[in-house]
């Protein structure tokens, strides 16, 4: 339904966005990941109409809407600081978009039920933002993209706010709201937990350009480059230069045996479920790689240890 | 031990300072309710009246002039909430070629004392043949330099995202100046308001100069006319009449100072 072609955005003579090309399906859930200033945030803007692509167009339901102004568009966003009027109370910010565009009175209140009971807000419709929680805040700002029965719902970074425990409920949140309601949805993250547990697809950028675009297995497990596979997976996965190739394995493949590559601890670092163990595989004097492993359990290695490692031939990625 | 001789004069300072400031007001009070035998002698028991203010509102047409202020004031803030806000706005978020230089011009203007420009003034409301009406003693402050400034300032402190989320929502460009930024900018429209009554309800030295009859002649200059030497000088009743001057604007500002408090501990709060 939205189909970008060719986007490009310069600042200067630098160029943030850099020929960007991906589109998104009916009811599809597409992440926009990578590290910070790759390019993804000013990416979302310009699909939103907030800022002018150097080059490019963007399609919607077939129509070119590169030129129309945000408002014309007509889709629904979620920011990063959530965006509420401070002035309004939830229930008129949440109707904020409606009123803006005259929708009748009583389809805005036929909406506004059914999206605050979606969100759970049914006690709070007459306070300030101010006395919400971050979390509050957040199912508002959601309740006003929902309410706005949008074709393409933007979400910057929506959970980037909230502590460790609150993102990961509202991330299964989000994600069944959406499911349910069939939104289309780009959702802008650094946080490839984020993106491997919500998006049906991911686009992967890095530097303004797109490093690879694949449902989250098939970025976990067919990697194309050296940088989604370091991207996707924690720890990130392990690089051994051998001649003028790289071999990748993830520290979770890597097992401790009794026969095997032998390596040397260096470290242990207890996380609970697992511990991961920094070693040192090759060569003792020669060329040696460090590489982290996945332990499950309590490790107690002293360092300087001597280890056997092994891995499956099927996990072995090289680039 | 420094530090609380410090609180200690400094406290004493304002003390002195606020009594200085309100003796005349005071005096006013004093002279306007007693005998004019009394105007210049304190006596603690001395007669109380109202004469005063009746012989005064007798004397000169306070209504008349007090129209006219109310009319002039309310003429000079409304078109400077118009235009500092417009103005305010495209300094703060518009990209325009030449915007700093906008703004350097608009920071000198002010520098530059009004009563300069009155005899230019003058020649201007002349060829526009406004000498001696509303329009004419507004004129040259439809604009203010410094509410533009304060009102630029705090549009800045607007976060970008609600003006972007204001713009998906589809709200046109004055839409979000007059849904987002008007009501966030509220205290600052409130403190500017407040300085711009007080200044203009006041100003005198314009107004004398470019009214000539009751039509126009504001509060300031009535009392002015009023109170001249020429005319002989009775402390009384013009204390009365300044009074009468003041005391609307002496409400307003007593009832809107809670109120004017009251939003910025709420800004600041927010």
């Amino acid at each position: 339904m939205l189909k970008v072609e060719g986007l490009t955005r310069r600042y200067g003579d630098q160029t943030v966005v850099d020929d960007l090309s991906f589109s998104v399906n009916e009811g599809e859930f597409v992440a926009l990941l990578g590290p910070s200033g790759c390019g993804k945030s000013t990416s979302l803007k310009m699909i939103a109409g907030l800022e002018t692509p150097d080059a490019g167009s963007i399609e919607l339901e077939g129509k070119d809407i590169t030129d129309l102004t945000p408002g014309q568009r007509k889709l629904a966003m979620v920011f990063q600081s959530y965006a509420l009027f401070p002035h309004l109370k939830v229930v008129d910010n949440i109707l904020f978009g409606l009123q803006a565009r005259k929708v009748a009175k009583d389809e805005q209140q036929r909406r506004l039920d059914s999206v605050v009971e979606l969100v759970g807000l049914q006690d709070h419709l007459q306070k300030k933002p101010g006395q919400l929680s971050g979390g509050q805040c957040q199912r508002v700002a959601l309740a006003r993209a929902v309410v706005a029965e949008a074709r393409l719902c933007l979400m910057d970074e929506p959970l980037s706010n909230l502590d460790a425990k609150l993102r990961n409920e509202m991330r299964t949140e989000i994600r069944s709201l959406q499911q349910r309601l069939g939104m289309s949805v780009i959702y802008v993250t650094h946080d490839q937990v984020e993106a491997m547990s919500m998006a049906d697809r991911i686009v992967l950028m890095n530097d303004g350009k797109i490093e690879q675009i694949d449902v989250p297995e098939g970025l976990y497990n067919k990697p194309k480059t050296v940088f989604t596979a370091q991207f996707i997976g924690n720890p990130a996965m392990n690089i051994i230069h051998s001649d003028n190739q790289c071999l990748g394995i993830r520290p979770e493949h890597i097992e401790i045996v009794e026969e095997g590559r032998p390596a040397r601890v260096i470290s242990c670092d207890y996380h609970g479920a697992d511990t991961i163990v920094l070693a040192e595989i090759g060569e003792q004097g020669g060329t040696t790689e460090i590489i982290k492993i996945r332990y499950p359990g309590h490790a107690m290695f002293a360092a300087q240890q001597s280890i056997s490692v092994h891995w499956k031939l099927e996990y072995e990625h090289r680039f | 031990m420094d530090s609380i001789w410090f609180q200690r004069i400094s406290k004493f300072s304002a003390y002195l300072l606020a009594i200085v400031w309100v003796l005349p007001l005071l005096y006013a009070f004093w002279a306007a309710f007693h005998p004019p035998e009394y105007a210049t002698k304190f006596a603690l028991f001395a007669p109380l009246t109202t004469e005063n203010f009746v012989s005064a509102w007798d004397q000169a047409p306070f209504f008349r002039y007090m129209l006219n202020t109310v009319i002039i004031t309310t003429i000079i803030l409304f078109s400077q909430l118009v235009v500092c806000t417009l103005a305010g706005y495209a300094l703060a978020r518009e990209k325009f070629v030449g915007r700093g230089f906008a703004f350097a011009l608009v920071l000198t203007q002010l520098m530059v004392m009004p009563e300069v420009l009155i005899v230019e003034n003058y020649r201007t409301l002349t060829g526009l043949d406004l000498v001696d009406t509303h329009l004419g003693v507004g004129l040259p402050y439809l604009a203010s330099a410094f509410g533009i400034f304060l009102l630029r300032q705090t549009f800045k402190t607007v976060p970008q995202e609600l003006e972007d989320a204001a713009r998906v929502e589809g709200l046109s460009g004055l839409g979000i100046i007059w849904k987002v930024f008007v009501p966030l900018a509220f205290p600052t429209y409130l403190a500017f308001s407040l300085v711009s009554v007080s200044y203009h309800w006041n100003n005198f030295l314009w107004p004398l100069v470019v009214t000539n009859t009751e039509a126009s002649r504001p509060l300031t200059v009535g009392m002015a006319i009023f109170g001249a030497p020429e005319s002989g000088v009775d402390w009384s009743v013009i204390s009365a009449g300044t009074l009468i001057a003041i005391g609307p604007l002496l409400i307003l500002f007593l009832v809107f100072q809670r109120k004017f408090i009251q939003s910025f501990m709420h800004a600041g709060i927010k």
